[in-house]
């Protein structure tokens, strides 16, 4: 999109690159700050060897003592291989179903799309648990179920093990993420590369693989290589599964560490370093790929998106995804509901198992409804600050070829690769540093920015996909017809991404609905939010409790989903 | 000689009117000593306590607790009109955040209710806590009859800053009797019954936490060999999920907890699970632990009169009270109501118990056995 300066046919152009030469220099500034600084802040702090406390010492000592210990290397590997394990079939279903919903005349694609955001901000702590009361060798209902057929003797499944862990993560954060990010980029695809496939004679199967799949690259690329990030960092799973079998996975090392007394933060970080050379790593490949190629699908010429006919296999296909959720999601799920119902989580054969005490304990709660109003608040910032800042980086991201601009996709990464807690304290002592502190520390306002500075990787990847696909003609045109940068920008290019904008806000309300390990060196008393309260749940042990805050969050999210797709359905006047 | 008589009773009484004076005197005194005493204290509360409501609120710090959001927060309102904004968090997010502000010059938290190693090595240790003796003043606080150890307990080396109300005898080991009786667990030896491998569930012993903390006192009291055998050839298992331990054992998967909690295990009783707590074994002696928490004053505390005020109700009856029957640990108050507590969790008079909180033994000898435990655990 970027023109060469020499060759500018219209006087305003030079103004209108010096704004976003502008704007591209103080986002370049700002994310430098609020994502590089705490990132050096945490690499300094791990050189300090000295006792907490004490005069700082520096040294390699941190380092040696995080990567010398036994069992880190084999953990590094452990978490390689479940994350590619499954991430490969994983996102092969992804791109599946988000190419049925968004591509096809399935039936039912809405329904199923919407499934998919409900499942994602399940807890996945509860779920878990689910999975186990169907899988346990000793008393999971599924080896109950088959245990009663002649031919089989012993347990069939067991979550405890590799295939465990990988089972239940595709269940619990498999495809449904993937899904949501995918879809909307589907759905903008206009059909013309399509059906220029079909008649050149391509298959349906061809089409995707030989047209769609390669001019979505940027998209499907990023969304694996979060996903991997994603994958590597995962340990709530492989706490409760992987221990009992004697599977540790790199995370968990790091998650040790923090939770030391003292805590080693040193170690911590140094083990951490590991994603940011995944990251550098990741970034390259995928630089290198998309370098030179071009993935315009919208243009201000004729626009289709009429979509791919399925015939008699419309039915089969959605028979298909809806097995799959049924058996990933509703399953679990259901026991997750019942749960909440449950004098004790899982424990059919007590005395009157059922109650609805514990929904009844959550509402009566004295801190429920102001960490309720304190979610809602941080939540809502978080998805506008989402949307504002990162339609602008994305648009930066895709728009400019600068060094710049590739320093900012960089920065944009950073906070999924620092481990959450290391991020939020490295936010907390960049808070505490800035004259702003009193507004932004132990404030819900503080939180909801270390919540849109977390979800800077996702929103940035999802808008520079999105504005990846835009033609430069739309801008022209609108140009040359008077229109300002502000009024383009307004009128044609955010309506067009407004899909992908409806989709970060949301995703961005959610995560900040449900993220622990960001606000919780951030909060006070006043700005307590539930996924805090959830936190405390879960650590006293009260896991109906928090079985039924849980539930609730994710009706809370899905209400915001229904409401959202509607405005962005609006937006792009589908 | 009836004059004589009479001025020898003269001579006599002159003798006792100085001792009965001064007696009076004394009595005089003390009555009026103790009078100006009761105003001086009352005096100091009601200073503290105006002091308290201009400040506002009372920070207080520690773990996400069910006691304290349910019934201290509301009670302490209710009493005094002053709120207690409670931080919850694990010990390493308190410490983090704390010296993160501490460092920028913040000063947020007035009380600390942490865990042993937590405040010795961290909040005492790192100098981040102020003295709290002087600072007690309600007699039913100070007063030595009011306290099983004739005074209120600080435990640190200069007996003022770390204040210790609990000691409870603490569980060694859980089981569950339909799968393993009661007399096949009467010595260390049975928990190496070749039949109870993999029959275990422990809280990771190469971690710091409760499985480290155990394994460091068999360890000390058992000898390598016994360390070696129950946690590396019995293939005890391990999660780092509480409640995965109370399933695990009220199911029989693994039907012996060494790192189960008592207020975990409770509710399974009260539904009517049969789930024995054993506290001691033949050749293991009981153990007392400080549990639920250390009481601190943060130095430079915000809030300083509500931070007093607070420690006060806290070690009060009312307050401990509360968190006696909230976690079922018995206080060092002499006048706390323990119908409602587990008898074997009130340690019996005389008894000789290895102190899981004691100071010497959380500073450093718990750190030595624990990585001579991590050395021999993590070669296997």
């Amino acid at each position: 999109m970027r023109m060469p300066a020499a060759s500018l046919p219209f006087p305003g152009l030079r103004v209108r690159l010096r704004a976003v030469h502008l704007a591209e220099s103080l986002m370049l500034v700002f994310f430098a700050v609020v994502m590089g600084l705490p990132v050096l802040f945490l690499l300094w702090s791990s050189l300090n060897v000295a006792a907490p406390g004490k005069e700082a010492v520096y040294g390699l000592a941190n380092w040696i003592r995080g990567f010398s210990d036994q069992g880190t290397l084999s953990a590094l590997w452990m978490s390689f291989l479940l994350s590619v394990v499954r991430l490969i079939p994983a996102m092969i279903l992804s791109v599946m179903v988000a190419w049925l919903i968004a591509r096809t005349d399935m039936p039912g694609g809405n329904t199923l799309e919407f499934l998919c955001w409900f499942a994602y901000f399940i807890p996945d702590f509860p779920l878990v648990l689910a999975w186990i009361l169907l899988l346990d060798p000793s008393f999971g209902f599924l080896n109950a179920l088959a245990g009663a057929l002649p031919f089989v003797e012993g347990p069939v499944f067991n979550p405890y093990s590799f295939w465990g862990i990988v089972w239940v993560h595709t269940s619990t954060n498999g495809i449904w993420f993937k899904v949501m990010l995918l879809t909307p980029v589907f759905r903008r695809l206009g059909a013309s590369l399509e059906e220029a496939a079909r008649v050149a004679g391509a298959s349906n199967l061809v089409t995707l693989r030989r047209i769609t799949l390669p001019v979505l690259a940027p998209m499907v690329l990023a969304v694996a290589a979060l996903s991997l990030i994603r994958g590597l960092e995962s340990f709530n799973t492989e706490l409760l599964l992987g221990l009992p079998a004697g599977i540790y996975v790199y995370a968990t090392r790091i998650y040790d560490y923090t939770r030391q007394e003292p805590p080693a933060f040193g170690e911590a970080t140094a083990l951490g370093s590991v994603f940011l050379l995944v990251l550098v790593v990741l970034s390259y490949f995928y630089w290198r790929y998309l370098r030179g190629k071009r993935f315009i699908v919208v243009t201000g010429q004729a626009y289709s998106t009429m979509r791919v006919k399925l015939g008699k296999w419309r039915y089969w296909a959605l028979a298909g995804c809806l097995v799959y959720f049924a058996v990933m999601m509703i399953l679990p799920l259901s026991f997750l509901l019942i749960g909440s119902f449950m004098r004790r989580y899982g424990f059919f054969d007590i005395a009157s198992p059922f109650t609805v005490a514990h929904w009844r304990n959550l509402f009566m709660d004295a801190i429920f409804l102001s960490s309720l109003k304190n979610s809602l608040i941080i939540a809502t910032a978080t998805a506008l600050a989402g949307i504002v800042l990162y339609s602008t980086v994305g648009y930066l991201v895709a728009s400019r070829k600068s060094r710049g601009a590739e320093l900012l996709d960089l920065f944009c990464w950073l906070p999924w690769v620092v481990p959450g807690i290391l991020m939020s304290l490295g936010l907390l002592w960049l808070f505490l540093a800035t004259p702003l502190r009193s507004v932004l520390y132990g404030s819900v306002w503080g939180i909801a920015l270390a919540m849109t500075i977390k979800d800077s990787p996702v929103s940035t990847q999802a808008f520079k996909a999105a504005f990846l696909q835009l033609g430069p003609d739309l801008e022209e045109a609108a140009r040359v017809t008077g229109a300002s940068w502000g009024y383009t920008y307004r009128r044609i290019l955010l309506p067009l991404v407004a899909p992908i904008a409806a989709t970060v806000g949301l995703l961005n309300f959610g995560s900040a609905l449900t993220s622990i390990s960001t606000p919780v060196l951030l909060y006070s008393a006043q700005s307590r939010p539930l996924s805090i309260l959830l936190m405390e749940y879960s650590f006293t042990g009260e896991l109906e409790r928090a079985a039924a805050l849980g539930l609730l969050i994710t009706l809370i999210i899905s209400a915001m989903v229904l409401a959202g797709r509607r405005l962005g359905l609006k937006l792009t006047g589908s | 000689m009836k004059t004589e008589n009479r001025k020898r009773k003269a001579e006599k009484s002159m003798r006792w009117t100085p001792a009965l004076l001064f007696t009076f005197c004394l009595l005089l005194s003390a009555g009026g000593a103790a009078w100006a005493q009761s105003r001086d204290w009352e005096k100091e509360w009601n200073e503290t306590l105006a002091g308290a409501k201009r400040e506002g609120k009372v920070v207080v710090a520690g773990s996400p607790d069910p006691v304290m959001r349910n019934e201290i927060v509301p009670k302490f309102m209710s009493r005094f009109g002053i709120p207690v904004e409670f931080i919850a968090g694990r010990s390493s997010q308190i410490v983090a955040r704390v010296a993160t502000e501490r460092s920028a010059g913040i000063y947020s938290i007035d009380i600390y209710l942490a865990g042993p190693d937590t405040t010795a090595n961290t909040l005492y240790g790192d100098k981040l806590v102020d003295p709290l003796k002087p600072l007690l003043i309600l007699p039913e606080v100070v007063d030595p009859a009011k306290w099983k150890t004739g005074k209120p307990w600080f435990i640190d080396p200069e007996e003022r800053y770390v204040l210790r109300p609990f000691r409870s005898v603490a569980n060694l080991l859980f089981i569950n009797p339909d799968h393993v009786k009661p007399e096949e667990m009467r010595s260390s030896k049975d928990l190496l019954n070749p039949k109870w491998k993999g029959k275990i569930s422990t809280e990771d012993p190469t971690t710091t936490g409760a499985g480290a903390n155990l394994a460091s006192r068999f360890l000390n009291q058992l000898g390598e060999e016994f360390v070696k055998r129950l946690y590396i050839d019995q293939k005890p298992v391990s999660t780092r999920e509480r409640r995965q331990f109370t399933d695990w054992l009220a199911r029989g998967t693994q039907p012996i907890c060494l790192n189960c909690r008592e207020d975990d295990v409770r509710p399974l009783q009260k539904e009517g699970f049969k789930i024995l707590e054993i506290f001691e074994l033949s050749d293991v002696a009981g153990a007392v632990n400080g549990s639920p928490w250390l009481l601190t004053l943060a130095n430079k505390a915000p809030h300083p009169n509500a931070a007093r005020l607070f420690a006060n109700w806290m070690m009060s009856r009312e307050g401990l009270e509360i968190y006696a029957k909230g976690y079922g640990s018995a206080t060092l108050r002499t006048d706390v109501d323990e119908s409602f507590l587990n008898p074997g969790n009130i340690p019996r008079p005389g008894a000789n118990y290895f102190d899981d909180t004691d100071w010497k033994w959380v500073v450093k000898g718990r750190k030595e056995t624990r990585s001579r435990v991590w050395k021999i655990l993590k070669s296997r």
